[in-house]
């Protein structure tokens, strides 16, 4: 099986930037891709909860859907999650106050997945 | 152009945008026996590259497809 593994550093500060990542790799899992997220930088803080529910994925005339949906979407076609400790550390979180469905990795898991993957997409 | 293909299930994907064809797509194709065939109806603009890439990956193959003004009907046999 092919796999992807998408990088995503946006946060909740750039919402127009929170959700591509999230539903390519909605759209691979759906290609039969082996795909999952790695949250780094801001984007964990995307994933703390209650965040996602109030967060609007902007579009042009100002209206837009929840950043939680395109969430749910993914963790339903099986793309994983994850996060490192560190950019935890960042904004002061800790795994507990995540969205359920995230795995915490390190440096280490991050570098291996990326090698063993078939293409790595940063954003 | 050949006849449409009969179809055992029916996917009416209208005015959904990119990615909900092709998930909704993946979600029937795996409710399906083999040989089976899906008809999915969109309007995404962007279903006719999305569907034929999402079928060269799965092996799932398009065996027809028509547009009829801005409705692409795509008829995909589950491999």
């Amino acid at each position: 099986m092919s796999s992807i593994l998408y990088v995503h550093t946006g946060g909740v500060n750039n919402p127009e930037r929170s959700a591509t990542p999230i539903y390519l790799a909605t759209t691979a899992a759906a290609m039969d891709v082996e795909v999952g997220i790695y949250f780094t930088v801001n984007g964990p803080t995307l994933l703390r909860k209650g965040t996602a529910e109030t967060l609007i994925v902007p579009k042009f005339d100002g209206t837009g859907a929840p950043l939680r949906r395109f969430i749910d979407q993914a963790l339903d076609m099986g793309v994983k999650f994850y996060v490192c400790q560190p950019s935890l550390d960042l904004h002061g979180l800790t795994v507990d106050d995540l969205i359920d469905g995230v795995k915490m990795i390190g440096g280490a898991a991050f570098n291996d997945m990326a090698l063993e993957a078939d293409q790595v997409i940063c954003f | 152009m050949a006849d449409a293909p009969s179809a055992d299930r029916v996917l009416d994907a209208k005015g959904l945008l990119c990615p909900m064809p092709i998930v909704k797509l993946a979600k029937i194709v795996k409710e399906m026996e083999s040989f089976q065939v899906v008809l999915l109806e969109a309007t995404d603009p962007g279903a006719i590259p999305d569907v034929i890439a999402w079928s060269k990956n799965t092996g799932h193959p398009l065996i027809h497809q028509e547009t009829v003004d801005k409705v692409m009907r795509f008829w995909i046999q589950k491999a």
